[in-house]
């Protein structure tokens, strides 16, 4: 995402000073996330903590900004203004993030296995953030894919397998034990991988644009974002975090 | 005349080496820069007459030199008769236009400011010009050539051609120039790509 | 000017150039002079170029003839205004008339692909009325075809092109979806979207044969905004990009730098085949059939320069009017500065228009309609716009062209009426093969003056609601039309529905010279559809055996007519 918020907030030039703040906010929770990785006591961190709410924060202004840049364009909220507005999931990303983050530091501060976040049980609530962050990048993914005229025709599988991870860890959200674990696994590690499919077939897709690899400084930002598929890696690696506190739960 | 330039530091050919140029384009162009072709058409005298018209019809910054040539692809087009596709009916091929409508504005400077166009001082240049444009003319041979027809139909669209076929037409008024392999992205209002020009209003 | 053009044609010796591949070639089936092919093709643009494709692929034999070159786009389209003038047919022709029209690189190539490898790639389809402009709008003649049967074909052509457009088109009964989505619209293009928002009226961005995403080998387009002399990038949905490899690869033969001079006619009464001119020399093709698609010029020259003993006044040419009802569509634009920058030159130069003016049959003091479109020209066609549309030069033009990356334009496709007196005829000058040349009369009636001056008051507005000063006027004119046209009728048209001339069964017309109303929209769309209908008509006449006998009557035209609606 930091690279994904660089490379278009460079694209557009920077208009509005505060395009650079969700490139700030990225980069930080990556390096807290990295930190927290790292950091052998098992505790909540508080400028950790304030990162990543400044993180969340940041995404749902960014929201705010996006929208407006979408509907103050000519005729209303159309498809064209969708298609080539600031795109509404993208800030989404990074409240995911931020909430993630705020997350992990929750679970690591635990001292006993009722870990809870946000007021309701870890389990449920991060499967439930899961499912939610997949069902934007979905969307995402929809659009823009769509904008394509699934002119290729793996360009469908990313609005075929990620809604059925999704369902399955919206549905073990609502469970109280998990009863499909291993198929909700399965489908999870296939996103993840499918993530990674992604940015390999959106790099074909800079490639065969009009003078490849040689054309980048046109390319890296006109072709498919090559930042954006990992998302649903990130989202899926989530989600079978999820299933393992869902899972450790089970022993209460 | 010296202007302020509205893009300094921007040349068209500087990307000459980058991916908005192809082979094609820089063989075109180069060709055009380095190598401009002789007069073969026009005899000496037309020549210097074709010369100063453009002069004034494309007022080009003193502080540049040398001058973009103009007449050497006026010249070329006409020795090559390479037309635009239509002849008005009742007007001669461009070649002949040309001939007789260099002649002819001569003869009106000689009769309106007792001296050879070329001679004319800037000022009176511009006078006689302006009355082709208005077709208030006297010299006879206006009678086989309408005045009004050739400066607008002939004169004037040819020379403004071959003055923005040239990299340093592009450069004064921000034009992108060659595009190809690499285009554009930025596409909306007051947005520009890094290889575009900047404009210092 | 560097002699890119190449001298020795391409399409020869079993192979045929590849033009979606650098330096690439596809083997090309070829035949002899001697053998009589089902179909002899003068002209391979939006008519020529896709009726070779649909009848090599409905298993006819065809050679298509053009008199241009084969051009490689990816390796021979150069960034170059004055270079590119080689797309253009420059050949000289006379024009006359109330208002002589301009020629050339605003409606004549010379290529293999005509005039589509030139063309600003506007993909609209006729409003169903048009069809019956006379019955159901009261001017202009109606067409023999129904809008049911042409919805069916410009679907096609949309899908073949892979047209990219608005998800929701704003105007006319539901249709298909475009095949890809719209390009995103520029500033250009935003300020004609202003403009109509403050005028309460409907726009979209512009529907296009230029591909927004991948397609094959085509990249999607870059924006780099010479369309007009040549897509270097192949987006552009040419004929040359879609409908040539579509015939090279059904058995179709080309045949470039091939100028057909004269059809000849046999003692049957029948055409017998072409004279053309290739590698300098004169050949005579053999053929069963001949389709004339040279576009409303080049069309009506060739039957008129036929001409033989049964056919004094030129093939098909019986009632006098091959070369009458000639149409251009008026082109008359507004321009104005902006504050901000738009920088017209990225992109395809119409990115967004309006069909209001299409649609709507009140609040017009004149039969027929127009769209506009905004704009986008390179400097050498802006500053001759300059010259001709204000007469500036000197310090004057200079101080205008250095408004260039503030400027914005409002350009319409205005309908023009058909009428006799406008013409093509031969004139008395001859060209490089002797052939005599032709001779476009034209002049604009008063109703089309009245529509003329309402689109440019209306943009006027427009332009000035947007935030544009100093607003001024340009003219100009476009597109090719009406010079052979179809009908019901053999005593008021040349051919009939099918493009089958009135008099002699085996001659065909399939170009812009069809039409008997022209309307408010770019002709491509409609060109390359009528060329898919002819195609299954003379399919489905050549299985009934029809192809051997002559054009049906009227009345059993009209009953085949019903049969296909």
């Amino acid at each position: 995402m930091l690279t994904d918020s660089s490379i278009e907030h460079y694209r557009g030039r920077f208009f509005n000073r505060g395009m650079v703040l969700p490139i700030i906010a990225s980069a930080l929770t990556l390096g807290i996330s990295l930190h927290g990785a790292h950091d052998p006591t098992p505790r909540a961190h508080k400028l950790r903590h304030a990162v990543a709410a400044a993180a969340a924060a940041t995404g749902l202004i960014g929201g705010g900004f996006h929208a407006y840049n979408v509907t103050k364009r000519e005729g209303r909220l159309s498809w064209h203004d969708l298609f080539y507005g600031a795109p509404l999931g993208a800030p989404f990303a990074l409240i995911l993030a931020g909430t993630m983050a705020l997350a992990a530091e929750h679970v690591r501060d635990a001292r006993d296995r009722r870990i809870s976040l946000f007021g309701q049980p870890a389990g449920p609530m991060l499967a439930a953030l899961t499912a939610g962050g997949l069902a934007g990048t979905i969307a995402e993914a929809a659009l823009l894919h769509f904008r394509g005229a699934f002119q290729d025709k793996f360009m469908y599988l990313p609005v075929t397998i990620p809604p059925i991870a999704a369902g399955l860890i919206a549905k073990a959200a609502l469970e109280q034990t998990p009863r499909w674990p291993r198929l909700t696994r399965f489908w999870l590690r296939l996103t993840a991988a499918l993530g990674f499919a992604g940015a390999g077939f959106h790099a074909y897709g800079v490639s065969r644009n009009m003078g490849g690899w040689r054309n980048w400084s046109q390319n890296l930002l006109a072709g498919p974002p090559i930042p954006a598929p990992p998302s649903f890696t990130a989202l899926a690696l989530a989600g079978l975090a999820a299933l393992d506190l869902l899972g450790s739960s089970r022993h209460d | 005349m010296t202007e302020r330039n509205r893009f300094p530091g921007y040349s068209t050919l500087a990307k000459h080496d980058t991916p908005s140029w192809n082979a094609q384009t820089r063989a075109v162009v180069d060709k055009r820069l380095n190598d401009p072709p002789p007069r073969r058409f026009f005899t000496e005298e037309e020549w210097s007459v074709l010369v100063a018209i453009c002069a004034r019809i494309i007022l080009q910054p003193t502080q540049r030199d040398p001058n973009v040539p103009i007449a050497p692809f006026i010249d070329q087009k006409m020795a090559e008769n390479r037309g635009d596709g239509f002849q008005q009916a009742g007007l001669p091929g461009m070649q002949q236009e040309w001939r007789r409508g260099l002649s002819a504005i001569d003869t009106e400077a000689r009769l309106r400011f007792g001296a050879a166009f070329v001679d004319l001082p800037a000022g009176r240049q511009d006078d006689v010009l302006h009355m082709v444009q208005d077709g208030d003319v006297c010299a006879p041979a206006w009678a086989d050539l309408p005045a009004q027809q050739f400066f607008k139909g002939r004169l004037l669209i040819d020379i403004v051609t071959m003055y923005y076929a040239h990299p340093q037409a592009w450069d004064e008024i921000g034009f992108g120039g060659p595009a190809s392999p690499r285009g554009y992205v930025r596409m909306g209002f007051d947005r520009y790509d890094p290889w575009e020009a900047v404009e210092h209003a | 000017m560097p002699e890119i053009v190449p001298p020795a044609p391409r399409g020869k010796d079993g192979r045929a150039p590849d033009v979606l591949r650098p330096g690439g070639w596809v083997p090309m089936r070829q035949y002899r002079d001697n053998d009589e092919v089902d179909f002899a093709i003068v002209g391979t643009g939006a008519g020529g170029g896709t009726l070779a494709a649909r009848l090599a692929e409905a298993g006819f034999s065809v050679v298509a003839f053009d008199a241009g070159p084969w051009f490689r786009p990816l390796e021979e389209f150069a960034s170059d205004e004055l270079e590119q003038t080689k797309l253009y047919w420059t050949d000289n022709r006379i024009v006359a008339g109330d208002n002589p029209i301009e020629l050339g690189h605003n409606n004549s190539g010379k290529a293999v692909g005509g005039s589509t490898v030139h063309f600003a790639m506007v993909a609209l389809r006729f409003r169903p009325e048009w069809f019956k402009a006379r019955t159901k709008l009261g001017y202009g003649a109606d067409w023999p075809v129904s809008w049911q049967e042409m919805w069916r074909y410009y679907d096609e052509v949309e899908d073949a092109l892979k047209i990219a457009g608005p998800v929701r088109f704003p105007w006319g009964p539901p249709r298909r979806r475009y095949p890809y989505r719209p390009h995103e619209v520029n500033a250009a293009g935003l300020v004609l979207a202003h403009g109509a928002e403050k005028l309460g009226i409907k726009w979209c961005p512009t529907p296009l044969a230029t591909v927004s995403a991948p397609r094959g080998l085509s990249p999607p387009c870059v924006y780099r905004g010479f369309c007009v002399i040549g897509c270097s990038t192949n987006a552009k949905q040419s004929a040359l990009v879609v409908w040539i490899p579509r015939a090279l690869a059904a058995g179709a033969e080309i045949r470039d730098l091939a100028m057909v001079g004269r059809i000849e006619l046999g003692p049957n009464g029948l055409v017998a085949g072409v004279h053309y001119h290739r590698e300098g020399e004169w050949r005579f093709q053999r053929a069963k059939n001949v389709v004339v698609a040279g576009y409303a010029i080049e069309t009506p020259r060739l039957l008129l320069n036929s001409a033989c003993p049964q056919f004094p006044d030129g093939l098909a040419n019986s009632n006098g009017l091959v070369g009458k009802y000639f149409m251009v569509q008026s082109n008359d634009a507004v321009w104005g500065t902006m504050d901000e920058e738009i920088r017209w030159y990225k992109g395809p130069p119409s990115l967004a228009l309006t069909e209001h003016w299409n649609y709507t049959d009140t609040g017009k003091d004149f039969f027929g309609g127009y769209a506009y479109m905004s704009q986008g020209p390179l400097p050498i066609e802006f500053a001759r716009t300059l010259a001709s549309g204000r007469g500036l030069w000197g310090q004057a033009l200079r101080d205008a062209m250095s408004n260039y990356i503030h400027m914005a334009g409002l350009k319409i496709c205005g309908e023009v009426l058909p009428r006799e007196h406008n013409r093509v005829e031969l004139a008395d000058a001859t060209d490089e093969y002797g052939l005599r040349t032709a001779r476009v009369v034209f002049g604009y009636c008063d109703n089309d003056n009245r529509l003329r001056r309402h689109a440019v008051l209306f943009m006027r507005d427009a332009l000035a609601a947007a935030g544009a000063r100093d607003i001024w006027e340009s003219e100009s004119t476009a597109h090719l039309n009406g010079s052979c046209r179809m009908g019901e009728d053999p005593a008021t048209s040349v051919v009939n529905a099918d493009g089958r001339s009135w008099d002699i069964p085996n001659l065909w017309v399939c170009d812009g010279s069809l039409f008997p109303t022209v309307g408010g929209v770019n002709p491509s769309l409609t060109i390359q559809a009528l060329a898919c209908r002819t195609a299954d008509r003379i399919k489905a006449m050549a299985a009934r055996g029809e192809l051997d006998r002559p054009a049906a009557s009227p009345a059993r035209t009209a009953a085949r007519a019903v049969e296909w609606s």
